[in-house]
Order: C-alpha cells, then sequence, then structure tokens
C-alpha cells in the first residue's frame, strides 16, 4: 500500500481578490492555486503590484479573499472564527515585514516576547525570548530599544519575534527591501539556514534575485496569476541579484 | 481572550508612555470630576446643616389660626385630638406641646451680668421621653415635682423676697464662708451744734440669705410653699445657642458658648452657673391685658442641654410644669389646649396623604416646613449642580473620544502588528477600552484629590475671612464614600464610554491595510 504524502502546509484554490468598487476596481488576485509542503523555502516574486504581498496576507490570515479555498494547517482560513485565526498566528506562523514593525516603546526582549501576551499558556517566556535572540545573534541586545539599532538589528530582532513561538510556517515579506545587501546577504543566509537545520517551511515575497536563488522553489505572479517555474520566473525578471 | 495579567501590563504600559496623549485624555475628567465630587459635597453638607435646623423626621400638626373680634377662637387641640392622630396607621408617634400661656419673667447671672429675659410666650413643654438627644439631659429632663420619693423635698428657709420682685437665684453658701464686717458708724451722727441735726443712722444691710437646700446645684427653696423643689429643668435649641453667639454675645462682651454644652457648663462650675429664676405672672414688658388668678410667684430653673427638640427660640421643659402653671394661672381650659401636636410619621413618603387627611378629617393642617421647602430647594440646586458636572464629564468623554480617534489611527500599524502576532479583534478592542479605563480612573482620583483640596481651601477661607453668623458650619463640605466612590465610577465610566468607538473602529481594522501604513 502506497503511504500518503503529508498534507501541505499551505492549500490554495481558485483565490481572488480585488480593490475598489465599480470603475476603480482592481483585481489583484485572479485565481491563485498552489500548495506549499513542509519544510519547502518558497520564493515569491513579482513586479510591484502583481500581488504577491496581498497573497501573503491571505495566507497569514490577515487578509480575506474574495473567493476561493484558503486552507493553512488543516484550517479553513476562509471560515474560521477570528479567535482561531489569531490562535493560529499566535502559535504556528511567525511574520516578518519590510518595515520591521518593532515598538518602539519596547526594548528588544519585549519585542522578541509580544506575542506571548496574546498566547493562553507560556512559561519561560524570558527564556524563550533570550533563546530566539541568541538564534539570531542578539544575545547582548535584550534591554537596547529599537532606536539603538541597525536596520539589519531590527530585522534580526523581527525574526527573532517571528520565531519566538517556534513556527511552522515563516511568512517574509520584502524582508531585505530596506536593509543594505550585506546586511540583507545575512539574512538570506540565515532564512536557509533555518530551513536546512529546524525544517522551518518559510514563504519569502521578493523581488530580489539572490533571495530566488536559495528558495527551492520560485513561484512568479504576473498580474494576479502565477506562473510556477524556476528559470522561468527568474527570466521573467525575479528582481536584481 | 488574552490573560487578564497580560492585559493589565499592556494597557499600563500603553496608557503611562506617553505623557502628552494622558495629559489631553485626563484633563477633562480631572476637571469634570473635582466639580462633581465639590458640587455633591457642599450640598451634602448644606443639607445636614438644614437638617439641624429644621428636622425634617417629624412634622408639626397645628390648628389653622382663626379670630375673632380680637380673640383667638382657633380650633383647640386636645388629647382627643392626639389619641384620634396616634390611632392612624401610618402615625409612629404624636407628642404635644403646650405653650405658657401667661406672663413670666426670666432673671440671670450669666459671666457676672444681670441678664432679665421675657420667658412668657417663649416657652413650651413637651413630653420629657421626646427630648432625648444625650443621655445626660435626658437624664435631668423630667418632671420632677411630680417625684414623691425624691428625698430633697425638705422644709426651708426661703428668701426674703416681695411679690413683685424676681430676685437672681440664690448661691449655696461657700464652704469658708466669713461674714464680712458690720460697717462704720455713720460720721453724720457725730453730736455737734444744735444747728444741722445729724441724720438718722442707716440700718445695716440683712445678711446675704445662702441657698439652705441640700445639693444646691440643683435645688432651691421655693419661696411659696417653703420646700425644697429640684430646678425646673429646661433646655434650648441650637438656633438658640447660634444666635447668641452670633448676635447677644459680641455685643455684650461675653464668652462664646462651646457647640459641646457639657463641656462649655463644666468649665463654668457645672450647672450651678446655669440657673435662673423664673417669676411666673411676672412680665418685662408693661401693659400686659392678660388676666391671671393667682398671684405672681417665682420658680427657679436650670439650663441642662441643648436639644433640637426645643422651640426654636425660647425654652423647653417637661410638660407637666406649664400644664400644672397653665392650671393655676389661667385655669382647666388653658392646661389641656395643646400648641401642636409633634407627629413622627413611619415613612416620610405617607407626608402628603396624612396632610390632606389632616385637612379633611380634622380642619388642621401642617405647620409651614421652612426646612421641607429648604430641603426642596438643595434637591433643585444639588440636581442642577450634578447635571452640571456630568455635562462636563460628557463632554471630557468627547475629548477622550477625539484623542483615541487619533490615537487609534497613529497607532495603526502597532495595532495591526498586535493582530498579526496574534491578537484578536476582542483583544484589540480590550486594550484600547482598558487604556480609556485607566485614563478615566487615574483622572477621576486626581478629580477627587483635587476637590477635597479646594474643599481645604475654602474651608481656610471661611474660617478666617467669613464672620460668624448662626449656624456657620466648620465644613462647607461632606465627602461621604458614596461621592468619591460615584466620581471614580463616572470618571472610569465616561472615559470608556468616549474610547467605545476608537476601540470598535480599531478592532475592526484590516490587519494588512494597518501594517502598509506609513
Amino acid at each position: 500500500m502506497a503511504a500518503q504524502s503529508p498534507a501541505p502546509v499551505v492549500r490554495l484554490r481558485d483565490v481572488t481578490k480585488s480593490y475598489g468598487t465599480g470603475a476603480a476596481k482592481t483585481q489583484v488576485l485572479r485565481g491563485v492555486s498552489f500548495d506549499i509542503d513542509k519544510g519547502e523555502l518558497i520564493a515569491l516574486v513579482g513586479q510591484s503590484g502583481s500581488g504577491k504581498s496581498t497573497l501573503l496576507n491571505i495566507i497569514g490570515g490577515l487578509d480575506q479573499p474574495d473567493s476561493g479555498e484558503v486552507e493553512v494547517l488543516g484550517i479553513d482560513t476562509l471560515h474560521a472564527s477570528d479567535a482561531r485565526l489569531a490562535h493560529l498566528r499566535n502559535e504556528s506562523m511567525g511574520f516578518v515585514f519590510q518595515a520591521f514593525n518593532l515598538l518602539d516603546h519596547l526594548n528588544v526582549l519585549q519585542n522578541v516576547t509580544l506575542p506571548s501576551s496574546f498566547a493562553k499558556h507560556h512559561r519561560d517566556v524570558e527564556a524563550h525570548g533570550r533563546e530566539a535572540l541568541r538564534k539570531v545573534g542578539l544575545s547582548d541586545f535584550a534591554h537596547r530599544r529599537p532606536g539603538e539599532l541597525s536596520g539589519g538589528q531590527k530585522q534580526r530582532v523581527a525574526i527573532a519575534r517571528a520565531l519566538f513561538g517556534s513556527p511552522t510556517l515563516l511568512l517574509c515579506d520584502e524582508p531585505t527591501g530596506n536593509l543594505d545587501s550585506e546586511t540583507g546577504k545575512e539574512v538570506i543566509d540565515f532564512f536557509r539556514e533555518l530551513n536546512a537545520k529546524d525544517g522551518v517551511t518559510l514563504l519569502i515575497v521578493t523581488h530580489e534575485r539572490r533571495v530566488s536563488s536559495v528558495a527551492k522553489r520560485v513561484i512568479a505572479m504576473r498580474d494576479g496569476m502565477l506562473v510556477e517555474t524556476t528559470d522561468e520566473a527568474l527570466a521573467a525578471g525575479g528582481g536584481p541579484a | 481572550m488574552m490573560p487578564i495579567g497580560n492585559l493589565s501590563r499592556m494597557v499600563v504600559a500603553n496608557t503611562l508612555r506617553s505623557r502628552r496623549h494622558f495629559i489631553l485624555s485626563a484633563f477633562g475628567i480631572v476637571i469634570g470630576i473635582a466639580t462633581f465630587v465639590l458640587f455633591l459635597a457642599s450640598t451634602e453638607q448644606v443639607a445636614a446643616v438644614l437638617e439641624k435646623i429644621f428636622p425634617l423626621d417629624e412634622v408639626q400638626v397645628v390648628a389653622p389660626r382663626a379670630s375673632f373680634l380680637g380673640k383667638d377662637v382657633s380650633k383647640k387641640l386636645d388629647d382627643a385630638i392626639v389619641k384620634t392622630i396616634l390611632a392612624r396607621p401610618d402615625v409612629l408617634a404624636a407628642l404635644p406641646r403646650m405653650n405658657l400661656s401667661f406672663p413670666a419673667f426670666g432673671r440671670g447671672d450669666f459671666e457676672g451680668n444681670d441678664l432679665k429675659f421675657e420667658v412668657g410666650g417663649f416657652a413650651d413643654g413637651i413630653d420629657a421621653s421626646f427630648v432625648n438627644d444625650d443621655p445626660r439631659t435626658k437624664e435631668l429632663f423630667k418632671d420632677w415635682d411630680s417625684d414623691a420619693t425624691d428625698k430633697h423635698r425638705i422644709a426651708c428657709e426661703s428668701a426674703p423676697v416681695s411679690a413683685d420682685e424676681v430676685i437672681q437665684s440664690p448661691r449655696a453658701k461657700p464652704k469658708n464662708y466669713t461674714p464680712p464686717p458690720p460697717p462704720p458708724p455713720d460720721a453724720g451722727s457725730a453730736s455737734g451744734s444744735g444747728a444741722g441735726s445729724a441724720l438718722p443712722p442707716k440700718p445695716p444691710p440683712p445678711p446675704e440669705y445662702f441657698n439652705p437646700c441640700p445639693d444646691p446645684e440643683r435645688y432651691y427653696c421655693d419661696d411659696t410653699d417653703h420646700t425644697c423643689h429640684h430646678r425646673v429643668p429646661v433646655v434650648m435649641s441650637p438656633t438658640m445657642i447660634e444666635l447668641y453667639n452670633g448676635q447677644f454675645a459680641k455685643s455684650h462682651g461675653l464668652p462664646i458658648a462651646d457647640a459641646d454644652f457639657v463641656k462649655f457648663v463644666t468649665q463654668r462650675g457645672g450647672l450651678n452657673a446655669m440657673r435662673f429664676s423664673i417669676g411666673l405672672g411676672l412680665t418685662t414688658i408693661a401693659g400686659t391685658n392678660t388676666t391671671i388668678r393667682h398671684k405672681p410667684r417665682r420658680v427657679e430653673a436650670v439650663l441642662v442641654g441643648i436639644s433640637t427638640k426645643s422651640m426654636p427660640i425660647g425654652m423647653t421643659m417637661p410638660i407637666q410644669y406649664v400644664q400644672r402653671w397653665n392650671r393655676e394661672f389661667l385655669g382647666e381650659e388653658a392646661a389641656t389646649a395643646y400648641s401642636s401636636i409633634i407627629v413622627t410619621l413611619k415613612d416620610r413618603n405617607r407626608l402628603a396623604p396624612f396632610g390632606q387627611w389632616l385637612q379633611d378629617d380634622l380642619d388642621l393642617r401642617l405647620e409651614d416646613s421652612l426646612g421641607q421647602k429648604f430641603a426642596t430647594a438643595i434637591f433643585v440646586i444639588r440636581l442642577v449642580l450634578v447635571l452640571i458636572s456630568l455635562v462636563i464629564i460628557g463632554i471630557s468623554a468627547i475629548n477622550i473620544a477625539h484623542n483615541f480617534f487619533m490615537q487609534v489611527t497613529e497607532r495603526r500599524r502597532e495595532l495591526g502588528l498586535l493582530r498579526a502576532v496574534g491578537a484578536t479583534q476582542t483583544d484589540v478592542k480590550l486594550v484600547v477600552l482598558g487604556e480609556a479605563g485607566l485614563i478615566g480612573l487615574i483622572g477621576g482620583i486626581m478629580g477627587v484629590l483635587i476637590g477635597v483640596l479646594l474643599a481645604k481651601a475654602v474651608d481656610y477661607g471661611s474660617a478666617h475671612y467669613l464672620p460668624r453668623f448662626p449656624y456657620k458650619p466648620t465644613t462647607w463640605f461632606h465627602f461621604s464614600w458614596w461621592i468619591w466612590t460615584g466620581g471614580l465610577a463616572c470618571a472610569a465610566g465616561f472615559a470608556v464610554l468616549g474610547g467605545y468607538l476608537p476601540a470598535r473602529r480599531a478592532s475592526k481594522m484590516e490587519p494588512a491595510q494597518a501594517l502598509t501604513q506609513n
């Protein structure tokens, strides 16, 4: 008897999304369908306005599609309650944004442990936070404020926050967009290592080729639709190296 | 929902991180609550002072005044009327008052001053059980003359006085009394020539008469039956004391009477200092037309306490004394006619129907109660002041709403991030509402403190710069516990009300759009 393949971490079927109404209506996603298996590192590439960030937000439950099916870690996010989705984001997902999104009134450790504020049960919060900082190489920065950090350091704090809850799925939206090339390379290498060693499933929205180069799969988007091949995606302008 | 401890920590941290935001939001609440508690506390105290002046738990039943050819022909209030009133189920007690209905004149020594004052028309009697302000007064205020077992009722030699004279109450013989030496012989009686014969020598003054009764502080020797009697116990109202302090003492250079009567009396040598004589049938007013049946005589009285049950201007004694004297000087009719009946109702809210029944069935009425009119006025004033305060607090709630709408807009990205890391819509709403509530609570505490400080300042100004007047309170404010807890509850409640719509908007924000805000 053939072994059943494990369920995908993310399953999308005919997802559509538009903004605006009437004449101003813009179709951002036009029937997007794909799966993400556990342990994959996927780069989602495309020009600005191609709908990649919208797709990432829908997968993360931060936005709702107009139609289609979205299943993340076995949960139908279209029909799940707000509390269920929040719990999913808190326990099983991590987000890394282009703009870092750190809270200036909290120190580094407090930023990293922010997800614990909404967890029903969380032990050893400080210990887990320090472990996350250790992973990103910022153990000595626990009591500094975001205003005292460089861009690269801020992004590493944001990554530590995303990793605090040991997520199954990491969603990154242009994580190197505000970083210099050197720092950006460090971040990319970190993601690759994270995926290789810890098996964290990563979906990285990017228009940079160097990100695409470390991805196991590159999915290109154009005009709200997917074109999925690594070579074709790169040839179609996966962004600067 | 996020754990309460985490919610509280987040709310406190968010509230206190921006001083500017806190001040902008809390300012209106502080002002509103300060005025709220100040207004309530002042009306509370004014109501308490009014209650002292006009006790509202009892009402006074009187007969409508009627006169014919100058004669009072009002309906007579007698025992039958009292019985009828008592028979009503909504009446708890009915006690008659009786005026002293003939002339009487008082004389006493107070701080070396020979005081003479009219008693007739300014004295009445009430059942002793009604005067129960304090145990000491209660013990002394009774009909001593009806106590046949009183061992001090012994024969005595009374003072040599004439019928028209009201002497000062004689003092007891001091312990180490030495009679004064006789005066020297008159120089004009020395022998001389025949012309310019000398005046006859003046007779020596009679020796001083001392009160011969045992326990002379309380007993005196009656001029009529030559028997020791307990002095007639009288009480005066706080109004009299206030009038004395405010008007009389100042103009006559007399000491201010302490509100603590026991302390005042003790400082002046006990009850002995409060004794005075009453000339029954005599008057300081010339030209009285009252025909009395008995020749005037002197009795002695003693002020035993201050009571709100006393007639406001005058003195009150146990009713039996007044009944006996009215009978003695005017006849049986006067001894059975009451001036009013004090009625205590079981439920104050039954006052109106009781008053109507009095009018319809008994042709009587309730005495115009200034106290009730003042109480109504105070109630209306309090209502208006509270409404003004609530308007101020309401405006501050709108201010909070405005500030929080601005905050929610400024903090969109932060709130979107909270959603991204696992906050539900309810969590976001609770965080914003919690911040509003905490601002309200802290603002409320500051408002109460400012209100109390302002009250202290007003009291200081009143004590040092306002002249004394009857019933001038030592404090113009009474901060009952329900005032400051009500103030805090209003502050938090209105603040949460103001924060509700912004909190709702914050919770409804699409996280994706919020996170992309510049």
